[in-house]
């Protein structure tokens, strides 16, 4: 290979790179050095030491955003993926015209914004004249004056319900998609081989979409510990007693509301931190049952 | 080309990208603002389509360009804040929300990004009257710091109470004028406040008001000359007067004597006043238009009053909202832009019109003297809500600015909930104790957090002894 040769894959990736440096890793060094000073404006900055870790760590908002987001983020994978996953299993058993237009009906309201979602939802909530309200009170005669979004108590049900709504129907195609990757064979196999529906379910079904299972456990997780315009659209902001507030509304709050980058900076690396170390664990989780 | 690497496709692939990047290069060196000699964000699009006229004008009269570009408010804040700190590129005037007045004058002065038009209101003069004398005072308490004034008010807000008419006085005999006090309202309020089909649920409450405090106890502290901060910047929500307030408050909202309902937003409000399910709610300026527009039935059912006092005798008004404008330091001709703001928030004709487009009431005073304030509305029993407004407008209690003023709020929501819940438990035996403690418990954590930033801090410090030079007091 000529020298021109060896330099031209560096010369086609240059675009990419350049714009990699620009917008990654510079703002990347500067997130660092940025959570060690408080600013204010271009020309004044402070150097203030691990101040501002310390700021976070130990502040009662920070707790009650970590543990708000950790609550989401459970209900998430606790409630929300069964769901995906029971729906998959539905769509995937029928084999039907109709399918495609349930795919679809439960996708679609993953199309829409997380702010118009927000908005419309608040609307829903309304006690007295909200749809929502309504159809409960229609339901099981009950919930005609509940205030989701004023009681701090319920602010989190609602916005787990929202999250529902909108995130049910993506996760079930994930989990189509590795239904449909399931080798036959085997569940025909263990179908000759006497095995129950139960028994085929967690002995062949489940170790064959065991790798899609964990990427969508682990993208719920991210995803719900990046949760902030819902809440913050659908609440007008934090909620009742910060019932609706989460790291990342912390860290808008700190940052762009009282204007510290320095802090805002640092949540930023505390939230990486605590995505990273749930990533890896939940990681280590799934290697650890493996079945060989 | 043959003898470039990789061959034909490369080749092309590389030409294709320096070419968009050429042109990229060329046209985001170029803004579409170079070609203006003013840039003119807001946020509003009433207030933008109210300054055509006036736009046009000053075009016609300087014989220069002025860009105007309505931005979302969020975004304007949003995006203002990030061009200040990174030294970008930013409108000439802006429009902002007084609520975000604080966070863009924290720190040292040098750094704050607007323009300090104390000066020019104090000296100019219009007819012997100094532009500052034309507006109502308490209105530059959001837009200032330190006594320095960094935005003109675009508005009053004066905060009334507007009422179904045809409910309360024709059906229920009520006569508005014994409302004096909120122990009146609040006397009448239990009387009219009733389950009417015995299905357990109430169908008639006398007033709107947000469970969780939010937006609605500020007015009511306002009113009684509370609020969040003081004049010189100190947190002051754990005073008597505010614990009085939330104790009030909560016994309106919570427990078998309530007399309230929060009916939310909008088009939710609408259609709970327009059901009849809420007589009373609170009516700024701002919000007599957007009712005009959601409940054109009841043109004739509705009226406006003004607050009851806390006290006989006292303040019957308070104020919701602001926004202000800003010229930015930035800007490179100062003198036009300033001519700009004095042709849009000062020419008295203009006022007019726009209050008649918004019912909104201008800050200016000699503005209010035109025919046009004077005008009965149809949906308001035929009242002169400009008059109203305009007659309780300079009483308008001033309200101060802080970069914490959403945190401090935030925060007097959360010691409210909490006392709300030790009512709702325990009654009002020891509520106003608990509520004490709860108000000291928040206070000091916003304290903790403002001590935290070191460039607050040390305006706070650097400033404590100017007070003595500062226009405003409460």
């Amino acid at each position: 290979m000529t020298p021109s040769n060896r330099r031209a894959p560096w010369f086609f990736l240059s675009p990419y790179l350049l714009l990699t440096l620009i917008f990654f890793i510079y703002p990347f060094l500067n997130a660092i050095i940025l959570a060690f000073h408080q600013t204010n404006g271009p020309k004044s900055r402070a150097f203030v030491g691990w101040r501002n870790f310390i700021f976070v760590l130990s502040d009662s908002d920070f707790h009650t955003a970590f543990w708000n987001t950790t609550i989401y983020a459970l209900a998430s994978i606790c409630v929300q993926l069964p769901l995906s996953l029971g729906f998959a299993m539905l769509l995937n058993a029928k084999k039907d015209n109709l399918k495609g237009i349930f795919r679809l009906i439960l996708f679609s309201p993953h199309l829409v914004g997380q702010v118009f979602v927000g908005i419309i939802f608040a609307l829903l909530f309304m006690p007295r004249h909200g749809l929502f309200n309504r159809f409960l009170q229609g339901l099981i005669f009950w919930g005609l004056d509940q205030e989701w979004l004023s009681n701090p108590a319920l602010v989190m049900p609602a916005l787990i319900i929202v999250s529902m709504w909108m995130y049910v129907g993506f996760n079930m195609i994930y989990f189509l998609a590795a239904l449909q990757n399931v080798d036959q064979e085997l569940t025909e196999a263990a179908m000759i081989d006497g095995a129950n529906a139960w028994h085929r379910f967690w002995t062949v079904t489940v170790p064959a979409i065991k790798p899609v299972a964990v990427f969508v456990v682990i993208m719920s997780t991210i995803g719900s510990y990046q949760l902030f315009e819902m809440p913050y659209s659908m609440l007008r902001g934090y909620g009742p007693k910060n019932a609706g507030l989460t790291i990342v509304g912390y860290l808008y709050r700190t940052a762009f509301e009282t204007g510290d980058l320095g802090t805002g900076a640092a949540i930023g690396w505390v939230l990486a931190l605590i995505i990273f170390t749930f990533s890896m664990a939940q990681m280590a989780i799934a290697r650890g049952t493996e079945i060989d | 080309m043959t003898n470039f690497p990789y061959g034909k496709a490369p080749f092309w692939i590389l030409v294709l990208s320096l070419v968009t990047g050429v042109i990229l290069l060329v046209v985001s060196g170029k803004s579409d603002n170079d070609s203006y000699d003013l840039v003119f964000v807001t946020f509003a699009r009433s207030h933008l389509e109210g300054y055509q006229k006036a736009t046009k004008e000053f075009e016609k009269e300087h014989g220069v360009r002025v860009h105007t570009q309505l931005v979302s408010g969020r975004a304007v804040k949003d995006r203002l804040q990030s061009a200040l700190m990174t030294d970008a590129e930013v409108p000439d005037l802006v429009e902002t929300l007084a609520d975000s007045m604080g966070y863009f004058t924290q720190g040292p002065v040098e750094d704050i990004g607007f323009m300090d038009l104390t000066d020019l209101l104090k000296q100019e003069q219009v007819n012997g009257v100094t532009l500052y004398d034309r507006f109502v005072e308490s209105r530059f308490s959001r837009l200032s710091r330190n006594g320095r004034i960094y935005a003109l008010p675009h508005d009053v807000h004066p905060l009334m109470l507007c009422y179904r008419r045809d409910i309360v006085e024709d059906e229920l005999g009520i006569d508005i004028n014994q409302l004096e006090t909120w122990d009146d309202f609040t006397r009448i309020g239990r009387q009219v406040t009733k389950d009417l089909d015995g299905d357990g649920n109430p169908d008639r409450f006398m007033i709107d008001l947000d469970k969780a405090g939010g937006d609605f106890i500020i007015p009511l502290l306002q009113q009684r000359d509370e609020g969040l901060f003081d004049v010189d910047g100190n947190l002051t929500i754990d005073t008597e007067g505010v614990i009085d307030t939330i104790v009030w408050y909560i016994r309106q909202c919570y427990g078998p004597n309530r007399i309230a309902f929060s009916a939310g937003w909008g088009q939710t409000l609408a259609k709970t006043i327009s059901d009849g399910l809420v007589l009373f709610y609170y009516c700024p300026d701002w919000r007599s238009k957007q009712f005009e527009m959601d409940v054109p039935q009841l043109e004739g059912k509705l009226a406006l009053m003004p607050l009851p006092a806390w006290k006989p005798g006292e303040r019957r008004v308070s104020t919701w909202g602001g926004t202000g404008l800003a010229i930015t330091k930035a800007c490179k001709n100062k003198e036009l832009a300033w001519a700009y703001a004095k042709k849009l928030y000062l020419k008295r004709e203009d006022l007019g019109d726009r209050f008649m487009a918004s019912y909104i009431l201008p800050p200016v005073k000699d503005a209010w003297e035109l025919p046009i304030f004077q005008t009965p509305i149809p949906l308001y029993s035929n009242q002169p809500i400009g008059q109203l407004y305009a007659a309780l407008a300079p009483d308008i209690p001033p309200n101060y600015a802080s970069p914490y003023y959403e945190l401090a709020r935030s925060k007097l929501s959360e010691a409210f909930l909490n006392a709300a819940q030790y009512y709702q438990e325990q009654g009002k035996t020891g509520l106003r104790d608990y509520t004490r403690t709860e108000l000291k418990r928040v206070s000091a954590y916003v304290k903790k957090v403002m001590i935290h930033n070191v460039f607050y801090a040390d305006a706070m410090q650097n400033t404590s002894g100017e007070t003595s030079n500062r226009t405003m007091s409460k």
